[in-house]
């Protein structure tokens, strides 16, 4: 395939066609620091993938709970999260893609009941819509699902494959077992991408990735802030910078724009909409539509300061020093900081714990369980977290949907039981005080 | 006589626990609950206590477990779980789970917040079988030794591991003859019949089972064949200890003569060495190298090959692969296998999808019997054009 071969597929072509519209909107908003700012590093993604393409560079494959450092640190070669292109629909171009992807994943025999996230993953690479791996990776984090999707990746794409086993527990034998297998992975890549891993080239890249996860936090501390400033559709845009973007120049500048955005807007105290009510947003993003978070805010006077996506814990940055310390660091990315893969891997406490902290730490009024139907672990621990809510003496809501597939739960269905709660039962109570 | 023992087998697996469990306890004997295939049954043998395999059997429903879990996590571990969180469980000494999958780790979850079971152990498996991750499993043996010794005020060592590994060969060869004679070209009994003898291996206390066991396969060589000329079957997937949803299958004809089920033959492993230096090693390297289950990833081609072995071996007509609602690593083999059986043109492949404690009624048993027909037909065409199986 050649880049533009590639271009004229109709699932590329669309991203290619509407991202230059969007980004001609949205740098046309002086204030739109951190939006833009993806949609230039998304750009730049993709130019580089036709370039990689025409220049018959090696493309690693692998699914959503790893992190791009690692194949950033290889000379010419392209990483791929095999989820980005039906996310890039739900996010950018046009839904029904993803849907033909899910239908797709669906009608080659992935269940009805498994996770969105893998069929859109499934869908494009039945379609043979990603250039062809020279290898690939997977990750059993942070779920099921994923493992789901990794045994389909490996299967389809024929390709070499490499195995990460995230342990159960939080602590640090996890880490140093997931560093272990980072520096069997390494041989693994260059075997099968023909490069060889520099290790300054790595102090580079993970440099550039402490740099992303220290705006990352920068921009967590800012939306902090009583009332919320920055919109709340941003906020689970995290993960998206560890699986595409880390430990490359563009995740440094998408994470530095969203957090100088929020902090311009925190100074100049300037919003557009009267926050009534925050909450955290404890689960998955409504992807398909992102709009919805403005209509929260236009019309309920709802914010959403972090989300599970969005909140990078704190657990330290990658130690530069030595390549061994730099496989922990990036080990420790892996475990203890992804989104949803430090919070479901091992027992609810985590999970319960991260939202208490963010509970109190963005001052929020109440939690919204956005129910993703096939996150199984979530809702299987969802008798323990109600009941640490009930202790807390936090409003709940949870309610189900898909995070990738709108035919599951009309938009009209969730914006009603948003309404009700924060109308009903929230707004009330904090007037009560 | 054989169906005597086996009604009696029936009657023994029909519930949670059992009257010779009961007994053992009542000796004052321990009782450790497991879920997994991945939890060596060794290790509470070698403690001096009886291995229970948990599960739903004998929940009339599983809204205890729902309160927890929701209606969005795998039936078994809702029901399983709905009789831990009603205390009917709490009978055991100590209970061990596992990150098989991401139901059970839920259910982990429970059994320590929510039951007043003594002891909780837990087993992080490595979720591909790679060397270089076998250290880390074996290291998580120890741990569990560990704390069920102290928990028990045991001492577990070499000895006490090799008898617990002799006891459960003993049993290993045992359940290995019963498959065989299911292999028969008459086989000497069922499929649904072959599934309770295991289920039962895995919820008795072994010499009870050996006894049972070796009266039966005396039972069964006298026992005339069985008729499996309108099919024979593989049966694969993840749970199933409902020898009923097999029997619903089997009503239409065919016979199941051979599983790779988790309560079934795919836990059956080699015989371990009883004599090795390092009986643990021998055990951790047996359960975590020798049998796949879809939850490890990377080792489907593995997988697929010991199914096609497996049908040959058997000499099936066709698979039928069964799998419990929501769950997703038997969602991605599924996926892989109609992958292969189209690519390679193989075997004809029946896909269900079911719920645990639910008898099957007319749905399954139509797409069974219309299965059964396409091979039926396959078969006659094969005939007539004069090609082999």
């Amino acid at each position: 395939m050649t880049s533009e071969e590639m271009i004229r597929i109709p699932q590329w072509r669309t991203i290619f066609e509407t991202l230059p519209v969007l980004r001609g909107f949205f740098d046309g908003d002086a204030d739109a620091h951190g939006f833009s700012t993806l949609l230039r590093g998304v750009s730049i993604y993709l130019e580089r993938m036709l370039h990689h393409v025409d220049q018959e560079h090696p493309f690693v494959w692998y699914n959503l709970g790893f992190n791009s450092e690692l194949v950033y640190a290889l000379e010419d070669v392209c990483p791929v999260t095999i989820e980005s292109l039906g996310v890039m629909h739900n996010l950018l171009g046009d839904i029904n893609v993803s849907m033909d992807f899910i239908d797709n994943a669906q009608s080659a025999g992935i269940p009805a009941d498994c996770c969105s996230a893998d069929k859109i993953a499934i869908g494009a690479i039945h379609q043979g819509l990603y250039p062809e791996p020279a290898c690939t990776v997977g990750i059993n984090t942070p779920c099921d699902a994923q493992v789901l999707s990794t045994q389909v990746m490996h299967e389809l794409s024929g390709a070499p494959f490499f195995a990460i086993d995230v342990p159960y527990y939080h602590n640090d034998d996890s880490i140093r077992h997931v560093a272990a297998q980072l520096s069997e992975l390494i041989p693994f890549l260059e075997e099968h991408t023909g490069r060889r891993l520099d290790y300054d080239r790595l102090r580079e890249v993970c440099t550039l990735s402490n740099r992303t996860t220290e705006s990352i936090w920068e921009w967590l501390e800012w939306r902090k802030q009583v009332p919320l400033t920055q919109t709340s559709k941003v906020a689970a845009l995290t993960l998206v910078m560890q699986i595409l973007f880390t430990g490359s120049r563009e995740g440094v500048d998408i994470s530095a724009a969203l957090a100088r955005e929020a902090q311009e807007r925190c100074e100049r105290k300037e919003r557009f909409f009267e926050e009534r009510v925050r909450a955290i947003w404890y689960q998955d993003a409504v992807w398909t539509d992102m709009q919805i978070y403005d209509w929260f805010e236009r019309e309920l006077g709802l914010t959403i300061p972090v989300d599970i996506f969005g909140y990078y814990a704190n657990e330290g940055l990658i130690d530069t020093a030595t390549p061994e310390t730099m496989l922990y660091g990036l080990a420790r990315k892996l475990v203890a900081c992804h989104p949803m893969s430090r919070q479901f891997r091992s027992d609810m406490d985590v999970y319960i714990h991260d939202f208490m902290n963010m509970m109190e730490g963005w001052k929020a009024d109440c939690c919204i369980f956005a129910g993703h139907i096939a996150c199984k672990h979530a809702w299987g621990g969802i008798g323990l977290f109600k009941e640490a809510c009930r202790r807390a003496d936090v409003p709940l809501l949870v309610f189900e949907f898909d995070m990738f597939d709108p035919r599951i739960t009309p938009y009209d269905d969730i914006y009603f039981e948003v309404e009700r709660f924060v109308n009903e039962i929230v707004y009330p109570r904090k007037m009560r005080g | 006589m054989a169906d005597l023992i086996l009604s009696e087998i029936r009657e023994l697996i029909s519930g949670h626990t059992n009257g010779y469990v009961d007994a053992w306890k009542a000796e004052g004997r321990p009782v450790i609950g497991y879920f997994c295939h991945y939890t060596p049954r060794e290790l509470a043998l070698a403690a001096g206590a009886c291995p229970l395999r948990l599960r739903g059997a004998g929940s009339e429903d599983s809204s205890t477990g729902d309160a927890y879990l929701s209606g969005r996590v795998c039936t078994y571990v809702r029901h399983t779980m709905s009789l831990a969180l009603e205390g009917r469980y709490d009978f055991l000494d100590g209970e061990i789970t596992t990150n098989t999958c991401d139901h059970v780790r839920r259910a982990a979850d429970l059994f320590v917040k929510k039951t007043e079971i003594g002891f909780h152990g837990f087993l992080s498996v490595p979720r591909t079988p790679r060397e270089s991750l076998y250290g880390y499993y074996l290291t998580e043996l120890r741990n569990v030794i560990a704390g069920l010794a102290e928990h028990l005020g045991v001492t577990i060592g070499d000895a006490e591991l090799r008898e617990a590994i002799r006891t459960v060969n003993s049993i290993r060869r045992r359940l290995r003859t019963i498959d065989e004679l299911r292999l028969e070209e008459k086989p000497k009994l069922s499929g649904a019949e072959a599934l309770s003898v295991h289920i039962a291996s895995q919820v008795l206390p072994p010499a009870v089972f050996i006894d049972l066991a070796d009266r039966l396969i005396d039972a069964l060589r006298e026992r005339p064949g069985l008729d499996a000329s309108r099919g024979r079957l593989l049966l694969i997937g993840a749970e199933l200890d409902e020898p009923e949803y097999v029997e619903a299958i089997e009503s239409q004809g065919a016979l199941v003569v051979a599983d790779q089920l988790c309560f079934g033959s795919r836990s059956l492993l080699d015989a371990i060495d009883e004599d090795a230096a390092d009986p643990l090693d021998a055990v951790g390297r047996a359960y975590f190298f020798s049998t796949s289950c879809a939850r490890m990833i990377g080792d489907f081609p593995r997988r697929w090959e010991g199914m096609k072995a497996a049908v040959e071996s058997a000499r099936a007509d066709g698979v039928i692969f069964e799998r419990i609602i929501f769950c997703d690593p038997w969602g991605a083999e599924i996926h892989n296998i109609l992958h292969r059986t189209a690519a390679e043109s193989t075997f004809p492949v029946l896909s269900l999808t079911r719920e645990y404690n639910i008898v099957p009624t007319g749905q399954v048993k139509t797409r069974v019997q219309a299965f059964i027909e396409k091979i039926e037909i396959a078969k006659a065409k094969n005939q007539a054009s004069g090609v082999e199986k």
